[in-house]
């Protein structure tokens, strides 16, 4: 397994590939492209990015290029599906599309390694992370810290091509972008929401946190998604399909406990 | 009362009627404007439909007794979407069928898939050296540094 690491968006990315083949160096430079060129575009640190540019009024979004544009109805979908827990705007109306390029950069780097020929791989971007295939160990063991110790572990799941995907978003960490209604309760200190996409257990995982219970609730009424959620008083919640998941075999053998079908039908189109 | 098993549906006409049915806590709050077939104004859940008012009532025309059916609004409730249809013969109420009622199956997946509380013994799962990645809120580029992640990387790193 080797293992590689660059900075990018703020963050460090870690990749994990199966096979170090040849051609990985290439593969690794397609991969980094991809979070330069959506951080370059989205930055809001950027002062030419485009997203700064239509920010300062400068460009209107109706004449922004179809990647801006398309992320945007993307943003405005999901502010729709979570009721308006995750959202595109900041609370001064700044557009801010942060909450959603992170999942999107990772996604399209997993589409990048397959392309390259990378079927097992994992791809770890500040902690949101995407696996492919199946290693050697059986799943991709994930572990999930603890909020109030980020040294410790609440807990560790086998991630696997059909749970491929988890995300954490927390209550208190520098520098996020997630912007809680002014009714939310505040208790919900983290949030991790492991699913079939990374963008979807991205934005869920921010929802949540942006809209506590009832959001919580909402998204695992609607979406296939493991949930866990992590209160300020060192409490855990935690759903069905999460519960599955951290009781099946470490080589990803489900339990008697049913997954898919607990998490109810998807309604996520 | 179902001695009906037709209903004609789409006279014109819209009669007032009330069904006492869901009268409690939920709201009809659909105020967009629908054909008369669909539309089942509300007012007090008492009131019989001859006070309805003589344009609200249906005349028959011919010598069978003309049936009219309302189909309610579906109504949200906590528990799911209900829907009544409420059938009048020559003005008086001859039937109400429920057209859609609560789907408790689907409901209890609903609650069933909800978070509730764990104890962390439960997830306490072996937080084992095969741990590959960590998942936790974002780091920065510095935060990276003191991270577990960093600590898993460097133990494989290759550049």
């Amino acid at each position: 397994m080797g293992v590689h690491t660059f900075e990018t968006m703020g963050t460090v990315v870690s990749i994990r590939l199966a096979t170090d083949a040849g051609a990985s160096a290439g593969a690794l430079a397609d991969v980094h492209r991809v979070f330069d060129d959506l951080d370059q575009r989205f930055s809001l640190y950027a002062p030419e990015s485009e997203l700064s540019l239509i920010v300062a009024g400068v460009l209107p979004l109706s004449h922004a290029g179809p990647e801006m544009r398309g992320a945007y109805t993307d943003a405005l979908g999901w502010r729709e599906r979570t009721n308006g827990a995750f959202t595109p705007h900041r609370p001064d109306g700044v557009l801010d599309l942060s909450g959603l390029i992170k999942g999107v950069a990772v996604e399209q780097a997993g589409l990048v390694l397959e392309r390259h020929g990378h079927r097992v791989f994992s791809i770890n971007a500040g902690g949101d992370i995407l696996t492919g295939g199946v290693p050697a160990e059986g799943t991709w063991i994930t572990g999930i810290t603890d909020a109030a110790d980020r040294t410790r572990l609440l807990t560790s799941v086998g991630l696997t091509p059909d749970w491929p995907a988890a995300a954490t978003s927390g209550s208190a960490e520098r520098g996020n972008h997630i912007w809680r209604r002014p009714d939310t309760d505040r208790s919900f200190l983290q949030a991790t929401v492991i699913a079939g996409d990374i963008v979807t257990a991205d934005v869920l995982a921010t929802a949540i946190i942006a809209g506590g219970r009832p959001t919580l609730d909402h998204v695992t009424d609607r979406f296939r998604i493991a949930a866990l959620v992590q209160l300020a008083d060192g409490a855990l919640l935690a759903n069905p399909a999460f519960r599955a998941l951290i009781a099946r075999d470490p080589d990803g053998t489900p339990s008697s406990i049913p997954t898919a079908s607990a998490a109810g039908s998807s309604t996520q189109s | 009362m179902r001695r009906l098993s037709t209903a004609i549906v789409g006279v014109g006409s819209v009669a007032v009627l009330v069904v006492g049915w869901l009268a409690g806590s939920n709201r009809f709050t659909d105020d967009v404007p629908v054909a008369p077939s669909t539309r089942l104004p509300t007012t007090t859940p008492t009131s019989p439909p001859s006070d309805s008012g003589p344009s609200a009532v249906p005349s028959p025309t011919e010598a069978v007794p003309l049936a009219t059916a309302y189909d309610g609004q579906l109504i949200e409730t906590k528990y799911g979407t209900v829907q009544v249809r409420v059938v009048f013969t020559d003005g008086v109420i001859t039937d109400v069928v429920a057209l859609k009622l609560t789907d408790t199956s689907e409901t209890s997946v609903e609650i069933s898939a909800r978070a509730a509380p764990i104890l962390r013994e439960e997830v306490l799962a072996a937080q084992s050296a095969a741990v590959s990645n960590v998942s936790g809120a974002t780091y920065t580029s510095q935060g990276y540094l003191g991270s577990v992640q960093s600590a898993l990387d460097a133990a494989g790193f290759t550049g």
